[in-house]
């Protein structure tokens, strides 16, 4: 028995005005299987969409197709008409005569019109129905790290309703880099303070992740706390473990900060010249500083906050002669350009050099070598202390976190950043997040707006303990998965498992919460016994078969 | 699993150049999990070979169907209705499968389109390696589960041939690895290097009498 | 389908780019029809054939661009398959058919127009 299919076309208020609906709605008529053809001028709007509901509901209508504007626009919208009618919402196709056919081509484009509404046609015959159903999550939230991006949103996850865990490896909370606290003028301390105090924010320290399994809504976590094992169960979980830096040095690349002295000379790290700017016990103030950046890392903003601030709190407290050599000063953050335009007016000197300056060692003091720009000269100085250059690595142990979550880094090793998709905050993995350091971002501006993303993101996920998914829309059939593990290896979202059927059978199930309905698997499998709905092979085929001589 | 990979498209064409209605028939099991022979290689072939045949002027029709197993005769014998109609039968089952469906179906010319390779496992996503040579008298004890037989270019039995390349790799094929230098270090890790210094005597190569024969004991 | 010319959109980049030419009125061959796919990485070898096997004068697979793939691999995954078609169509000496893979963001109209362009001008060389 041939379904009932409606067949509503839209000339869009006259928008499209190259198309004989006439001969469409003649053509199209005589299609096996369209018991209805219509003409709107403005179906996506309330008057024609109620119409449309009682059409479906008199003409007894089983499968729709709309001819109008792009599904991009109003696919959604056509869906509810048809649950509202009575019909699944997935029993639609909608053909694209606007912006890919009228608008696209000079001239009459009729015959184009309907080859368009028969590839949809055919679809529709062949579409089955998904349902929608929701399922319940886990409201609690395990952040990673113990810095100031994690201390942040564990406030912020607490403010809007939701458990915390804050997962520190290190013994206390607000490991980070000193230097945040003078130039962001922010407390460290009061910031741990309000988080031991919250009621909802549980704090584990000296304790780290050692397996994660799962999806979202569903993460079970086995943490290793001072030799001790503790499993919990979270429904999002949020990285922000930091980064860590290496001095960058001609001479020897990537030496780490911690390293004070390189051939007896005084060549320090930014962490470091903070310590030695807040040492009340300092044996000899240098006279003479040199700071330089912007050679190795381009993208740095914090160097140059740091430089900047470093530079003026030297020049107020030892009154030192202040050499900056650099390469661009990026000035593009909040605050930077007055901090700038202060650190020149007291007197800092800086230098713009094309190539990175040679360091060496000279009596006892730091000789640095570069072109300034300006001048077109060689400029020459000796100075007490070179606050070299620093690299912003990714933190110790991001790689063996990338192992256990199965989520790639990016090209310098840091959490996924580099494609817009999933930018800002996202993973290719529904329910995982990244911010902050982790993510190579070290502007306090930015990592404010990424936090507020991210709880934003969790709230609106967790927030009310359920999910509604689309049942089995990407689904393998029991009856003929040969459990190649194909597709458990290639989904990119994690979201494929093998599971065990009729007590002894192992298959691929596909997990209504976390797929994200690419079609990757369905189109590996190599038994074919993987269906997503609405793009099957045969879905695919048809619209394909509906192509005719033009 | 058995590995088979697809003949060259050349030499296909030939087999089925005087037909004009062939089936093509793939193999659920082995074949698929490689990709050489499962529903969607057949058609794919299927629908290549229509194009070749368009391309020189000409026709060929094509019937599609994958069983199951094709080396199980009650399986293959459900194809029999589609194999009436054909005039011969493009199958891409190992040699077992193809050989099956050629004594189901006698007056049909049944031809491979795969040779089948060896017994092996997928090393990454489709790299698939040869594990085992089926050789009817497995010591895969004594060798810390690596066979020397298929992973050593010369088959040694003994330990390395003393012509092992630096980093490990095999004197023969610098790309493989010497199957010995593995051996020796699997043991070491379990502790079973004493297992090295037996010596086992030539092997009997006519444990497996051609072609073999496996009688179960139980009903 | 004599002459036409089936392009697989991906909706996270092509489909917009597609869609964005027509609000654009950029206008290119009337021959196209576009099949909207949810990743390039959905569509298969059988697609393609079959889309010749119908008549198809090209094949276009369009996705987003590299390393900015919605789902991290499906447009690598859809590179490899168009690459592993065209040896498939060469085996069987049909290669004067092209089946040809693109890259664009949501926001590149032009790029879309382009590739049908080049795609139509490879057609009219070869003769078909």
């Amino acid at each position: 028995m041939e379904t009932k299919i409606g067949v509503f076309l839209c000339n869009c208020g006259g928008a499209i005005n190259n198309i004989d609906f006439d001969a469409v709605v003649k053509k199209v008529a005589k299609f096996p299987g369209v018991t209805y053809v219509n003409l709107s001028s403005n179906l996506c709007l309330k008057e024609g969409r109620e119409k449309m509901i009682s059409c479906i509901r008199e003409e007894n209508i089983e499968r729709v197709v709309v001819a109008a504007c792009s599904p991009e626009f109003q696919e959604h919208i056509f869906r509810e008409v048809l649950e509202k009618a009575g019909l699944n919402g997935h029993l639609f196709s909608m053909a694209n005569i606007r912006e890919q056919c009228s608008w696209a081509h000079d001239g009459d484009v009729t015959m184009k019109a309907v080859e368009l509404v028969k590839m949809a046609v055919n679809k529709v015959r062949l579409l089955q129905p998904v349902e929608k159903k929701e399922l319940p999550v886990n409201r609690e939230v395990l952040v990673l790290g113990g810095g100031f991006s994690a201390i942040n949103t564990a406030l912020q996850l607490s403010r809007v309703g939701l458990r915390t865990t804050l997962l520190e490896k290190e013994a206390a909370l607000g490991t980070g880099p000193e230097e945040l606290e003078s130039f962001y003028g922010f407390d460290t301390g009061s910031m741990i303070s309000a988080v031991e105090g919250d009621e909802n924010i549980e704090v584990l320290t000296s304790a780290q992740m050692m397996a994660v399994e799962g999806k979202i809504g569903d993460f079970s976590v086995r943490i290793k706390k001072e030799g001790e094992e503790i499993s919990r169960k979270y429904g999002a979980i949020v990285l922000a473990t930091g980064y860590q830096t290496a001095l960058a040095l001609d001479s020897e690349p990537k030496l780490r900060a911690k390293d004070v002295a390189i051939s007896g000379i005084n060549i320090v790290s930014q962490e470091q010249f903070c310590r030695m700017l807040r040492n009340s016990s300092l044996e000899t103030e240098p006279k003479t500083i040199g700071f330089m950046f912007d050679f190795s890392d381009e993208n740095s903003r914090f160097t140059t906050l740091a430089t900047l601030n470093n530079a003026l709190e030297a020049k107020k407290k030892w009154g030192s002669e202040i050499y900056v050599f650099y390469k661009s000063v990026k000035v593009d953050s909040e605050g930077m350009e007055k901090l700038y335009q202060e650190a020149r007016d007291c007197g800092v000197v800086f230098l713009k050099s094309e190539a990175p300056p040679r360091i060496t060692a000279e009596n006892g003091r730091v000789k640095i070598e570069a072109k300034d720009v300006f001048l077109g000269e060689d400029i020459i100085l000796a100075c007490d202390v070179l606050v070299a250059e620093e690299l912003y690595l990714p933190a110790e142990g991001a790689e063996n976190l990338s192992s256990l979550l199965s989520i790639r880094r990016d090209s310098r090793g840091f959490f996924q950043d580099e494609n817009v998709h999933l930018y800002p905050v996202g993973s290719e993995k529904k329910g995982i997040f990244f911010i902050g350091g982790c993510r190579g971002d070290l502007d306090l501006g930015r990592v404010l707006a990424d936090i507020s993303s991210v709880v934003m993101k969790v709230h609106e996920l967790l927030s009310s303990g359920k999910i509604l998914v689309a049942v089995e829309r990407v689904k393998a059939d029991p009856q003929k998965c040969v459990a190649c593990l194909t597709c458990i290896r290639v989904c990119p979202h994690g979201a494929i498992q093998l599971v065990r059927v009729d007590g002894s059978k192992e298959v691929a199930e596909i997990s209504d919460l976390a797929c994200d309905a690419c079609g990757i698997c369905a189109a590996i499998c190599p038994a074919k016994a993987i269906e997503f709905q609405g793009y099957r092979d045969e879905e695919i085929l048809a619209q394909i078969e509906a192509i005719q001589e033009l | 699993m058995i590995i088979a990979e697809r003949k060259p498209m050349e030499e296909i064409k030939q087999l089925i150049a005087p037909y004009k209605k062939v089936l093509v028939a793939g193999c659920g099991t082995c074949v698929t999990v490689c990709w050489a022979g499962g529903e969607k290689e057949v058609a794919i072939l299927a629908s290549q070979l229509k194009l070749a045949r368009s391309a020189e002027g000409d026709k060929i029709v094509t019937l599609e169907a994958t069983v199951d197993r094709q080396c199980e005769k009650e399986m293959v014998e459900e194809l029999k209705d589609k194999v009436a109609e054909v005039e011969a039968v493009l199958s891409l089952a190992c040699g077992a499968g193809v050989q099956t469906m050629a004594e189901l179906f006698e007056d049909k010319p049944v031809l491979p389109a795969v040779n089948t390779t060896f017994i092996g496992m997928p090393e990454k996503e489709g790299l698939w390696v040869e594990m085992c040579g089926a050789c009817g008298d497995c010591f895969l004890d004594r060798t810390g589960g690596i066979c020397p037989i298929v992973r050593c270019a010369k088959g040694l039995l003994n330990g390395p041939c003393g012509g092992t390349r630096k980093g490990g790799k095999c004197e023969i094929d610098p790309e493989k690895d010497c199957a010995w230098v593995l051996i020796y270090r699997r043991l070491e890790k379990q502790g079973r290097l004493d297992l090295m210094r037996e010596y086992y005597s030539p092997r009997n190569f006519r444990a497996v009498k051609r072609p073999g024969k496996v009688q179960a004991a139980k009903a | 389908m004599n002459g036409c010319i089936v392009a697989f959109c991906c909706e996270h980049s092509a489909y917009p780019a597609a869609d964005l030419a027509g609000k654009l009125r950029l206008h290119y061959p009337e021959n196209l029809r576009v099949i909207r796919v949810p990743c390039a990485g959905r569509v298969d070898v059988i697609h393609i054939l079959k889309a010749f096997e119908n008549g198809a004068a090209a094949v276009l697979v369009l996705g987003c661009e590299d390393g900015a793939c919605h789902h991290i691999t499906g447009n690598t995954r859809a590179k490899e398959r168009v690459k592993y078609c065209n040896m498939l169509l060469k085996e069987v000496k049909v290669d004067g058919r092209p089946v040809a893979m693109f890259n664009l963001s949501p926001n590149a109209p032009h790029k879309f127009v382009r590739a049908v362009n080049e795609i139509t001008k490879i057609i009219k060389e070869s003769g078909r």
